[in-house]
């Protein structure tokens, strides 16, 4: 029998140069030409769950205690949990070395296969970001990890900020699998004049380390 | 080409750069820094165009675009403002407008005709009778309007555009602009800057007139430039013009793309706390007789030519001005080698009496008190007229350039757009600000000031006083700013003259239009007596400068020719944009952003013909015969495989999850089974069908359930809606795109499904409306349907999208036996025409409702009316007999199928056909119609009217549904 594979929504013209089988998926670890950033990562293949509960403060996913403001996030352990509304949070696994299951309680459901996952990640990812959205990742009131759900490049997203740092800014992005092609297509466009280029899961997992 | 000065410290040009251009075919050099317009006039060009409706001859009058004089075809681009347009090399210029050339223009004889054309003539004349209309007004198309332009042209360049936040933006980078942005930087607020010439400056930018003790404006324009760009919290866009002012302080403008930029132009959008307007001043036309004569042109103009591109911008210059500006550019100009014939002005005292001296230090002749009346010279300025302002003498002298301004006057567009509004000050002789909009600010000479440190110290002040918006200063740091304000010169006296002692036939008031005094006058007489009327009846204003030139003195003539006692009246309304641009700019990247399939590069790779099909793009065909001929028949006779992932696909869960369901489906959803799977609608309060789909009972509390397509996006909305005072526990999650769908259908897909998966699927284990959840090799796990949308015996297979691939391999390699096949949207679409399945927004609309359709069997009347949306108006409506029908039709003599959306007839229109095909499985025409109660009888002839039919119509006759397999027996084979 033919081994089954995963496909990811994301596409990229780049060679990979390394990758890694898990859990079906192909995973590219590192791409022919990175660059030096910014750099624009595949995560959809990183488990990603919904979280529903009417009394959200008594959940605690993972052992994390989910932030109680909305728009709040928590990255503890490889898992980020972003506080959605009064009762829902997303929760992304980020750490390629844990990869977790979800836990077999009602409130749960496994949405890693809605939505595409990426990271754009290095320096002038905020340039990059004003040229697809009104949103206002600079906010001096916003502390990062920070959630927003809004428009990206027209299309209702969920973009979780992880740095404002300079060179080491930083964030996430979630929206439907379906606008795979378009939304990757619209982000390298918007960032090739900052020289953003593909690159594989290691370059994420060596900047959220340092984060 | 004319010498040019290259020693002035304030040259925007480099002149060891030439820049090759083409003009009417023939090649010129111009050089590095110039605008299209400064690079012609170093040519000699002075006659740019023909205006609009008399084609009289237009040159350089503004040099910042305020009229439509130089809208030239460049590149074949019409109507590109050559004044703003920096000249790249390879250019190639047209005139625009004229018949033979700009400077022989054959249509100038219409000059001549003005008296045939007084205002509102179109109104006036060309309706009597009404027949002339329709010939008049292509003649009129063809000689009116500036530039012509090809249905298929392509815009070249490239577009972008970028969504900005700041706290404060600040529209003009002169000193105003720039120290209000240094304001408030300095409190560590984040600052945009736009200005809209290629460079910070502004007024200052190119005067050499002493800003203090050894310090000219020019240097000081500089200092304050190189401070505002050491702030890192000031983003400063040059060569950027704000076109609109918005609620909450949206501001919007285009930024044109230097050499390296990655763009042409490209559009901004900022949402800022507070908006600082210091847009600076214009000047306000002098009005004579042939006051737009090529040679005629304001101070700004004449001094710019000079002191930013080199270039003098006549040999022998009359002045009639009507501020200390005028006498400053006059001695510059003189110095640099203008001969000054003489200078009028229009006030009577008032002037600064050190550039008096100069004057008369410099032997010029100075008239105070005077004004220009006429340009004479039928192309060009030959001579000018001057009258003292009672018109009581005159003189006239030789010259080939007057330089002709009545005064300063506010850019207030921004603060107006914004909603702010203006008031007439006797002492500026401007519309002033009087109630600005919410945490907006003006500064600088908008407000009339004319001292250099004045207009900084309002910068100052406007700057902190959005700082104050934003919460970051103190009342007492803003109260300092302003005594410091108060302890400067104010505004300065403005003078109040609008048009020179002339009758005005041929005084412009408004260039773009050609809108006379004259025209002016007539309206008023008509009865139009305010600007808005007067605009609208003239036209004064319409043009592409979008009322640069006529602005304020329009409302100041208007208020002057009727004797107001006081000016009460206000300029007329100016919109966005501001200052014109391209659409492409407006469209920016205008990336496609559609939702594809996890099958759509496989169906691609099978020849998958594309449709967008609201937010998806869909394979809607697999062949060039669009009528789907093979995909119909492989699918009712073998097998075929659908991508069905569109389809709206939902959990909903929780202790309460049934009573929504209740709520907002018109089935008994208590009555769905664990493995069943049932049919059911939602309705809108108004019982007309909004959704319908398939609902799966998952687990204790748990459903899955599917919605239309189209539908899907609003689902979750829709039933948190109408539960929202309900305080129930559930929770919904869309799972529309992690799940793929494939729908297997025709006699032929048992066989091929059941060499994939490992468990039975026989008819007596898998049964019709059976539901079942299993895996592929043990991994991929699977929901599977046994449904019969296209009437076939069929498997709708949910698989999660990231594994499709591979799942639709598989079903290909097992069918490759079978020659299975791909079927697309259109062939689905006949098959469960035939069937008379319906498909919503196809067999209904925004006002078919569930009964209609024929669906009222999915409605439980035993649910209590509040619980069910819709169900208390379908109550109302199954006693109406005046609602449309869903019938079913035949096509008479065989004929072919009418076209979706045609009508149902006799002497009213009495229904209209909702999806009809030829159908290849029946050998003839079929289709739904929907129609008035009486004509759905079985029998019924209908007439069915086409679009551009004329008198022919075609006819069906109403029969029973379905046409295909009507017992049902192949779906439950």
């Amino acid at each position: 029998m033919k081994k089954l594979q995963r496909v990811s929504p994301v596409v990229f013209k780049s060679t990979p140069l390394k990758t890694e089988s898990r859990d079906n998926w192909e995973v590219v670890m590192e791409y022919n030409g990175e660059g030096d950033g910014p750099y624009l990562v595949d995560l959809s293949h990183r488990p990603r769950f919904d979280l529903q509960d009417s009394n959200l403060a008594a959940q605690k996913p993972f052992g994390i205690l989910i932030p109680e403001t909305p728009g709040d996030c928590v990255l503890e352990n490889g898992i980020l949990a972003n506080r959605m509304n009064r009762t829902q949070v997303s929760l992304f696994n980020l750490d390629a070395d844990d990869t977790v299951s979800m836990p077999d309680e009602p409130g749960y459901t496994e949405v890693t296969e809605s939505t595409l996952c990426v990271a754009l990640i290095g320096k002038n990812v905020f340039s990059i970001c004003e040229k697809l959205t009104a949103l206002d990742f600079m906010d001096q009131l916003r502390k990062a990890p920070f959630l927003f759900q809004g428009p990206f490049s027209h299309v209702p997203c969920q973009i979780v900020t992880l740095n404002k740092a300079g060179d080491k800014s930083g964030l996430i992005l979630t929206c439907s699998r379906g606008y795979g092609r378009d939304m990757i297509d619209s982000i390298l466009h918007a960032g090739e004049e900052f020289g953003l280029k593909p690159a594989g899961e290691s370059r994420f997992a060596k900047w959220i380390k340092e984060l | 080409m004319m010498n040019r000065f290259n020693h002035l410290p304030t040259l925007k040009v480099d002149t060891a750069q030439k820049i090759a251009f083409i003009y009417k075919g023939k090649k010129y050099y111009g050089v590095k820094g110039d605008t299209v317009a400064t690079a012609l006039y170093a040519n000699g060009i002075r006659i740019f165009a023909r205006s609009l409706k008399y084609h009289r001859p237009r040159g350089l009058y503004s040099l910042d675009g305020e009229c439509s004089n130089t809208c030239m075809e460049v590149d074949g681009i019409p109507n590109v403002r050559c004044e703003n347009t920096l000249l790249k090399d390879g250019m190639v210029i047209k005139e625009q407008n004229v018949k033979g050339s700009a400077e022989n223009d054959w249509m100038s004889f219409l000059d001549k005709l003005d008296w045939m054309m007084p205002a509102g003539f179109y109104y006036n004349v060309m309706h009597k009778p009404a027949k002339i209309w329709p010939i008049a007004m292509k003649q009129i198309r063809k000689a009116a309007g500036l530039g012509k332009i090809s249905p298929d042209f392509e815009m070249p360049g490239k577009f972008d555009e970028i969504f900005l936040n700041t706290d404060v933006c600040v529209i003009g980078g002169g000193p105003a602009g720039m120290m209000a942005a240094l304001g408030a930087a300095q409190k560590g607020l984040r600052v945009i800057l736009m200005e809209s010439r290629p460079w910070l400056g502004g007024f200052f930018e190119y005067r050499s007139s002493q800003y203090k003790e050894g310090e000219t404006l020019h240097n000081r324009a500089g200092q304050l430039a190189k401070e505002v760009e050491s702030f890192e919290n000031i983003r400063v866009f040059t060569h950027t013009a704000a076109v609109g002012t918005y609620n909450n302080n949206l501001v919007t403008g285009f930024q044109i793309g230097k050499k390296d930029d990655v763009f042409n132009e490209r559009y901004i959008e900022i949402r800022a706390k507070s908006v600082v307007v210091a847009a600076g001043c214009i000047e306000r036309p002098l009005i004579f007789d042939n006051n737009e004569r090529p040679g005629v042109m304001q101070i700004n103009c004449a001094l710019r030519m000079a002191k930013t591109y080199g270039l003098l911008p006549g040999k022998k210059a009359v002045f009639s001005i009507g501020h200390d500006l005028g006498l400053e550019a006059a001695l510059e100009l003189h110095d640099l080698g203008l001969a000054i014939s003489c200078i009028a002005d229009i006030r009577e005292d008032g002037q600064d009496p050190v550039l008096l001296k100069k004057i008369q230090d410099k032997n010029i002749l100075f008239l105070k008190g005077w004004v220009a009346t006429k340009a004479h010279g039928r192309k060009l300025v030959k001579k000018v007229s001057l009258a003292s302002v009672d018109g009581q003498v005159s003189k006239t002298f030789d010259c080939d350039l007057v330089v002709a301004s009545a005064g300063m006057t506010p850019v207030t567009g921004h603060i107006t757009v914004a909603q702010g509004t203006l008031k007439y000050d006797n002492h500026t002789g401007f519309f002033l600000p009087d109630q600005m909009p919410d945490k907006m600010h003006a500064a600088g000479r908008l407000l009339g000031l004319n001292d250099p440190l004045s207009i900084e110290a309002s910068g100052m002040l406007a700057g902190l006083k959005a700082a104050f918006d934003c919460e970051n200063c103190s009342i007492g740091e803003i109260g300092e700013a302003k005594k410091a304000l108060e302890n400067l010169p104010g505004p300065v006296r403005g003078t109040k003259l609008v048009t020179a002692p002339v009758k005005g036939r041929k005084s412009f008031i408004c260039f773009d239009e050609d809108a006379t005094i004259k025209n002016i006058k007539q309206a008023i007489e008509k009865g139009f007596d305010v600007p808005e009327l007067i605009k609208r009846f003239t036209a004064t204003g319409l043009g592409p400068g979008q009322g640069g030139i006529p602005g304020h003195n329009l409302p100041l003539y208007v208020a002057k020719y009727q004797a107001l006692p006081d000016i009460s009246i206000r300029p007329t309304n100016v919109r966005p944009p501001l200052v014109p641009t391209l659409i492409s700019t407006y469209a920016g990247v205008n990336h496609k952003m559609f939702k594809i399939t996890p099958m759509d590069e496989m169906q691609r790779k099978d020849g998958g013909i594309f449709r967008n099909i609201g937010v998806w793009q869909r394979a809607r065909y697999f062949s060039n015969d669009l009528s789907c001929k093979k995909e119909i028949e492989n699918v009712r006779s073998n097998v075929g495989m659908l991508d069905g992932s569109t389809l709206g696909k939902f959990r909903i869960y929780g202790p309460d999850a049934l009573k929504a369901l209740q709520r907002v489906f018109v089935s008994d959803m208590s009555r769905v089974k664990q493995g069943r799977i049932k049919y059911s609608a939602m309705c809108n309060d108004d019982g007309c069908m909004i959704d319908d789909g398939v609902v799966i009972k998952q687990g204790e509390n748990d459903y899955y359930f599917t919605t239309s397509s189209g539908r899907a996006g609003q689902t979750a909305e829709w039933i948190r809606y109408h539960t929202r005072y309900d305080g129930w526990n559930f929770a919904l999650v869309n799972l529309t795109d992690a799940l793929g769908v494939i729908n297997i259908s025709g006699p032929n897909a048992r066989k091929v499904l059941e060499k994939v998966v490992d468990i039975d699927i026989s008819n007596e284990a898998f049964g019709y409306s059976e539901y079942k959840e299993f895996k592929i090799s043990d991994t991929i796990p699977l929901r599977a349907m046994r449904l019969g949308f296209v009437g076939e015996l069929s498997y709708e297979l949910h698989v999660p999208s990231s594994y499709m691939k591979a799942v639709w391999l598989m079903l290909k390699e097992a069918g490759k036996e079978f020659n299975i096949q791909n079927f697309g949207v259109e062939a689905q679409n006949v098959l469960r025409m035939e069937k008379c399945h319906i498909i919503l927004g196809q067999e209904s609309e925004q006002r078919t409702n569930l009964l209609d359709v024929g669906l009222g069997f999915l409605w439980d009347r035993k649910k209590a009316d509040a619980k069910t949306i819709g169900a208390v108006a379908l109550h109302q409506a199954e006693k109406d007999q005046t609602r449309l029908k869903l019938v079913g039709f035949k096509m008479e003599n065989n004929s072919r199928a009418p076209r979706d959306g045609a009508l149902i007839v006799d002497d009213k229109v009495r229904g209209y056909i909702a999806t009809a095909r030829d159908s290849f499985s029946l050998n003839e025409a079929v289709g739904m119609a929907l129609v008035e109660a009486p004509l759905s009888k079985i029998g019924t002839r209908l007439t069915i009217f086409e679009d551009e039919c004329g008198d022919d119509r075609i006819y069906g006759k109403v029969v029973e549904m379905p046409f295909y397999d009507p017992e049902g027996k192949r779906m439950k084979m």
